[in-house]
């Protein structure tokens, strides 16, 4: 495959809770119309559960008062394994990275246990200041 | 797109309340207050009709365990209908169809009620 070619690609940048969960699902859309795939397509719909746990992660945790770094957000799919990648510049997240399902009556703490059940891979890696979230699935 | 949340009360006096839009970690609050304002009346009997959520994350899964802890404190009883199919993986990955079923349609929610 040549470098920088892919089957679909979307890039953004955004600094907004909701602007920022806006453009995540739009991508999915976008996806989900360039690859002909039905709104009830499971793999595709158990990604965009965990980018949604992803992203809303990083836009809440990912944007330190005084900082101005948006986040950046691509998704590309290459011979039928869609991978998302987004980066912010909140602390480091390894500490959260291993977190268990909590009990039922517990009202947070599920995201990260969501994702990783939701997807073939969830990368994680501190980058000087930044965090890098890697989501990968087969569709 | 923000969460928008009707209230009604159905014809045998339960409350009906309807969110539209993604219940998610910015939709999560309206849910939370609009659940509130009703466990204020006493205790209350409520479907949360799911039929116009798109999109359910775990912080929209936590308002609504909030809103099961805050009726079932009142003496109330909560009843979930209609969740679209992401909505239903994101309660049986989290195990809470186990102490939370669903019902396909508002009317069944309201049935026996």
């Amino acid at each position: 495959m040549r470098a920088g070619h892919h089957e679909f690609e979307f890039r953004a940048s955004f600094s907004e809770l909701e602007e920022g969960l806006d453009i995540l699902h739009q991508s999915i859309d976008r996806l989900r119309r360039a690859t002909g795939r039905r709104a009830d397509d499971r793999p595709l719909l158990l990604f965009e559960t965990a980018l949604g746990e992803i992203g809303s992660n990083v836009l809440t945790h990912g944007r330190p008062a005084g900082t101005a770094t948006p986040i950046d957000y691509a998704l590309r799919l290459d011979e039928g394994t869609v991978v998302a990648s987004l980066s912010d510049s909140g602390s480091p997240a390894h500490e959260h990275l291993s977190r268990e399902m909590p009990g039922h009556d517990s009202e947070a703490g599920r995201g990260l246990a969501m994702a990783r059940s939701l997807l073939d891979e969830l990368g994680y890696e501190r980058d000087g200041d930044v965090n890098r979230w890697r989501l990968v699935k087969r569709l | 797109m923000a969460l928008e949340v009707e209230t009604r009360t159905a014809d045998n006096g339960i409350t009906v309340v309807a969110p539209t839009g993604r219940l998610d970690v910015a939709g999560a609050p309206a849910l939370k207050e609009a659940i509130s304002e009703v466990v204020k009346n006493g205790p209350p009997r409520i479907v949360i009709d799911m039929e116009g959520v798109s999109f359910v994350d775990s912080t929209g899964l936590g308002s609504v365990i909030s809103a099961l802890k805050q009726v079932r404190g009142s003496q109330g009883e909560l009843r979930l209908a209609a969740p679209n199919q992401q909505a239903r993986v994101v309660l049986e990955l989290t195990t809470l169809d186990r102490v939370f079923p669903y019902y396909a349609t508002v009317e069944e929610a309201l049935t026996g009620f």
